[in-house]
């Protein structure tokens, strides 16, 4: 199984519906994409992810320096 | 004294006695019905709650409920006045509760708080059972839970209960006891969170959910860094103070002792994973960020606790109503103290990114200081970025009136002031760096010595019997 919007492989399933049998819930190891068996999930390609674009998003809010 | 609400459950009773909220009883997805409804329901006029009674992959009776603030009338009923009562009479109505504060909250033992009869413990947490959660908006990056009142203290100050704070925040839900939470720099959490991250400390989160509506309207309205959301509760109750019960975890936080689902546990510091994208009340999603992660670790719940969440997308939706009036009202109050010439402000539109006050200036200039008073307001200096200054006489919740007097009193080459890099609001698509914007100031009004006017301008008056008239027409339409 590959993450929709960033396409990595390392895929965890966080959750099963607690009826048994109507879903389960996937998330991505990298990127935290989710989305349930039950969707189709489409990701515009303007919100797709990779490596670079993660080690690049904005920090909120910033970390302090550690004091001494 | 007006209906108070100590729970989500009460106010859900008389919305329905009202007929401001409807039920679904069959069989729904949880991602492509349940924010379809929020929105649909925002849209129509005096729209109702809606609450879902069967959601698949939930045992039936596990219900959802969301756009309970989201019409004019569910506004005015969690007032406790009447549902058709006009958006200027409960600005001037909160207004007048607001000066009761501060109001001291009623502690309960831990025995008369509803929201402790049933509890987990860490290992047992799983938000996925717990709570039927769902995707609200299709690129949404994940289920969000868009409506918890979440409670913190300053760690350099902890026992100060002037300075808890109760404030809502967005959260990404990432595994069974896992979330991300936005904590925007501009934000009283986001000052606190500062003071124990500095010191690699897990700062203690309460995240409390389906609270009394005048709890959640607190937790999104902007006030001082020490005043208590609590003392403003008991305040717009009409003096009746809210019933709040000590955290289980944290002796420093209090919680609504009413409310149907509390989280307790820490964000993890000095960590940031991604969130996002979600759609955000400015219309428009907010992209991915690195934010941060809290770790929940002890539960507790109303027995069948009732889920409520918000449709938020492009205005208007539940967030603009129940954040319309607990914007325009703090405003207005800071604004007043230093300019009494002040007659109202409407922070109604988008959280306050554009704000229109109404004003008598008394000599020329005034009404571009009370631009920069506003601008430089807690809530004002990041969210607004565009301020209408009108006359006295023009009701600024009627934007008829607004837009007469931009196209009678506004010369653009004297009139409109643009501040460049100032700061901004990351939410705010205009923003080419996020949190930094310009400000716009209009103003709109009739000038005033020093300030030349060559050509005098008389208003024009009603007719002496103007309200003798629309008195009779209004007779004789209901006569036939």
């Amino acid at each position: 199984m590959q993450c929709p919007r960033c396409g990595h492989e390392e895929i965890s399933t966080i959750a099963t519906s607690p009826v048994e049998g109507a879903w389960e819930m996937y998330q991505c190891d990298v990127c935290y994409y989710s989305w349930r068996s039950t969707e189709n999930p489409h990701v515009d390609d303007v919100f797709k992810l990779d490596d670079e674009k993660i080690a690049n998003l904005q920090v909120i809010p910033p970390v302090p320096p550690l004091e001494a | 004294m007006p209906k108070v609400y100590q729970d989500l459950r009460s106010f859900l009773e008389v919305l329905e006695e009202e007929g401001q909220l409807v039920r679904v009883t069959n069989e729904v997805d949880p991602d492509t019905e349940i924010g379809a409804a929020g929105r649909a329901a925002s849209r129509i006029p005096n729209g109702p709650a809606v609450m879902f009674e069967h959601i698949n992959g939930y045992p039936k009776g596990q219900k959802v409920v969301t756009n309970v603030h989201g019409s004019w009338a569910n506004h005015a009923l969690m007032m406790g006045m009447p549902k058709n009562t006009s958006t200027k009479e409960q600005f001037f109505e909160l207004n007048r509760r607001w000066d009761l504060f501060p109001v001291k909250p009623n502690i309960v033992s831990r025995e008369d708080a509803p929201c402790k009869e049933n509890t987990l413990e860490e290992g047992e947490i799983n938000l996925f059972e717990l709570l039927p959660l769902y995707r609200i908006n299709e690129q949404d990056a994940g289920c969000f839970i868009s409506k918890a009142s979440i409670i913190t203290a300053d760690p350099s100050d902890p026992d100060n209960f002037d300075k808890t704070n109760v404030g809502t925040y967005r959260i990404q839900v990432k595994g069974k006891d896992r979330i991300g939470m936005q904590c925007l720099a501009m934000h009283d959490i986001a000052k606190q969170l500062w003071e124990a991250e500095k010191k690699n400390e897990p700062f203690p989160v309460a995240i409390t959910l389906g609270n009394a509506p005048l709890v959640t309207f607190m937790a999104s309205t902007p006030i001082s860094y020490t005043q208590n959301e609590y003392e403003f509760v008991g305040a717009l109750n009409g003096g009746v103070p809210a019933d709040i019960v000590k955290s289980d975890l944290y002796d420093h936080l209090y919680v609504p002792a009413g409310a149907e689902v509390v989280l307790e546990g820490y964000i993890v510091p000095r960590v940031r994973t991604v969130e996002g994208p979600f759609g955000e009340f400015p219309g428009s999603y907010s992209g991915s960020r690195l934010q941060c992660e809290a770790k929940i670790t002890h539960v507790t719940y109303r027995t069948n606790p009732i889920f409520e969440n918000l449709y938020l997308g492009m205005p208007w939706s539940e967030i603009d109503y129940l954040m319309a009036l607990n914007t325009s009202v703090p405003i207005y109050k800071q604004l007043k103290v230093d300019f009494p010439e002040i007659v109202a402000v409407n922070a109604m539109y988008t959280h306050g990114m554009t704000e229109i006050i109404s004003m008598k200036p008394r000599y020329g200039g005034q009404a571009t200081g009370a631009a920069f008073r506003l601008l430089s307001t807690p809530h004002g200096m990041p969210y607004c970025h565009n301020v209408i200054v009108v006359d006295d006489v023009v009701d600024p919740f009627d934007l008829d009136q607004v837009m007469w007097a931009l196209s009678t009193r506004v010369r653009p080459d004297k009139d409109v002031k643009v501040v460049p890099n100032c700061a901004g609001m990351p939410l705010n698509p205009t923003e080419e760096i996020p949190g930094i914007t310009a400000k716009l100031i209009i103003d709109a009004t009739t000038p005033v010595d020093p300030e030349p006017m060559k050509r005098s301008v008389e208003l024009l008056k009603d007719p002496v019997k103007t309200a003798e008239y629309t008195k009779i027409i209004t007779d004789l339409m209901a006569a036939k």
